[in-house]
């Protein structure tokens, strides 16, 4: 098997082969540096590449399995947004505020999938402490789309997106504050989950919004973040969100098909601005749910059109948190990020109360209409990924999100590749369940996708 | 019917700005307006008395024991 083909393996592959023999985790992480070698030079995905730490963890995961020991994570690359600390290793936030930074300890996540035996391949590039663009001249390059160079990855967690859709690595972990993970999956044709507030560990990951921030897995399969859900879900005192509510095995219902599931499409508001080819990519995959045997309708969500309250809770706990930075060291933040973080000094107490309470309307009415269906869908993005040269410009309004709502509601809410619009850029497919409800998302985004080619197209990297 | 509020003006802005004593240049004042205002829009709307008052975040079964209303 060459090089490429051993990049391109998923984590449920790639164990078959490593228990077979048929690969070893030595072979499959070489190949992955090699890869990253070669390619992240134009792509930029990848702040510090850990190669060594990656082939001790290889050698010793290699280990593992041949004493018959190890979990299906084991010997499988993985790579962190740069939000995640790692002992020892730099960890920067995207931030010059934080271009030396060594933390002692690693994040939960980061210590979950260590135990479970995946490789560490180092740190991957982050927007801007989780927010802002990487502008030119800014302190780190931005990650580019492997689908179209000049067109920008989505973000934050830029690097992990495009580092998935290059074969760069085999799982990543991004966070999610208002579309984080959702917005690269979309944007670079890979499948990114986010959790349940509370279902997996915040804790030593740099905040952007506490009580809209959500850590999770990001796969080129459903399959594959389930994997990594598995390893990463669960309580941890740490994390002052954290939830103890049971952890199911979610790989054991993914196969069960949508037969009799009910898909609840809420039409306003989310197709506002949505552009034609993603309409039709959105409708497509709708017929294809129905014809695997779901039951599609149309549900409402009163208050959806007070959404746009996010930016009003998002911006003020982000300015509560760089408040002493941004008065003492405003130099260090990059000139866009910093006026909109500023901005979070200009809502009144009142409006951020206010804005919680409306979040609290929104969330019961979400939460009704899944007691009405079993799963919500909506395209993750109204469009494809924009071009650099569009977003470089100061003036680039910041777009209403399709994921927001479900940050605000803290409902788990999953990505996954459904079309490519003519210009060749990926199209995706959201699904969104109730509170800790992942299992049944990721049955029916993993039904979808055996149903369909999209996620198998690879970019001409 | 009624007439809806009116949206956050340029002034207001910066009177804002002033107020809180950031520095936020006057060429860029036109994108943070947009972004304020927009997001201010539904929370102007509101008919604050009609709301039911919460807790803050949706945090379920978090681990201070709270439930999903944050209530312990």
């Amino acid at each position: 098997m060459g090089a490429a083909e051993l990049c391109d393996l998923g984590i449920a592959d790639l164990g078959r082969r490593y228990r077979s023999r048929e690969v070893s985790p030595v072979e499959v992480t070489t190949a992955h540096l090699a890869r990253i070698d070669k390619l992240d030079k134009t792509l930029n995905s990848y702040v510090t590449v850990t190669a060594d730490r990656a082939l001790a963890d290889a050698r010793a995961a290699e280990s593992a399995i041949r004493g018959g020991a190890a979990g299906p994570l084991a010997g499988i690359p993985v790579a962190y947004k740069d939000l995640y600390a790692t002992r020892g290793i730099l960890t920067t936030g995207g931030s010059a505020l934080l271009a030396d930074w060594i933390p002692e300890h690693d994040a939960t996540c980061v210590t979950r999938l260590q135990q479970a035996g995946m490789v560490m391949l180092g740190k991957l590039i982050t927007h801007e402490f989780a927010f802002g663009i990487q502008f030119p001249g800014h302190r780190f390059l931005p990650a580019r789309n492997p689908w179209n160079l000049d067109h920008i990855p989505g973000g934050s967690s830029s690097g992990s997106g495009a580092a998935l859709a290059a074969g760069l690595t085999v799982g990543a972990l991004g966070s999610d504050t208002g579309g984080s993970i959702r917005g690269p999956a979309a944007f670079c044709a890979i499948a990114g989950l986010k959790p349940t507030y509370g279902r997996v560990s915040r804790a030593g990951v740099l905040t952007l919004s506490w009580t809209l921030d959500h850590t999770g897995p990001m796969a080129r399969s459903v399959e594959d973040c389930a994997l990594m859900l598995q390893a990463l879900a669960g309580y941890d005192a740490a994390d002052p969100a954290s939830s103890r509510e049971p952890v199911p095995d979610y790989t054991a219902t993914i196969r069960q098909g949508v037969r009799g599931l009910r898909v609840g499409v809420p039409r306003e508001y989310f197709f506002d601005d949505v552009k034609p080819e993603v309409a039709d990519a959105f409708e497509s995959a709708l017929q294809t749910m129905r014809r695997l045997g779901a039951e599609v309708r149309d549900v409402q969500i009163p208050s959806i059109r007070t959404a746009p309250a996010f930016m009003v809770i998002m911006l003020t706990e982000a300015f509560a948190y760089h408040a002493s930075d941004l008065r003492q060291r405003p130099h260090l933040y990059g000139e866009v990020l910093r006026e909109k973080f500023m901005a979070g000094a200009l809502f009144t107490g009142d409006e951020y109360v206010q804005a919680q309470r409306l979040r609290a309307r929104l969330q019961e009415d979400m939460q009704r209409a899944l007691s009405e269906v079993d799963v919500l869908a909506t395209p993750t993005m109204t469009g494809t990924a924009p071009a650099f040269s569009m977003v470089f410009d100061p003036n680039f309004p910041f777009a209403r999100s399709n994921m927001a709502p479900f940050n605000m509601a803290g409902l788990p809410a999953l990505a996954l590749p459904c079309g490519f619009a003519p210009n060749g850029l990926p199209i995706s497919l959201q699904l969104a369940g109730r509170p800790f409800d992942e299992a049944t998302v990721l049955r029916a985004g993993h039904a979808y996708e055996q149903a369909t080619e999209w996620h198998r197209r690879r970019p001409p990297v | 019917m009624s007439t809806p509020p009116p949206d956050l003006s340029l002034d207001e802005v910066r009177d804002r700005i002033r107020v809180a004593g950031v520095r936020i240049p006057e060429e860029r004042l036109a994108v943070i307006h947009s972004l304020l205002r927009d997001a201010l829009r539904p929370i102007r709307a509101l008919e604050t008395r009609e709301m039911s008052t919460l807790e803050p975040a949706p945090t379920f079964d978090a681990a201070a024991g709270r439930d999903r209303h944050g209530r312990r």
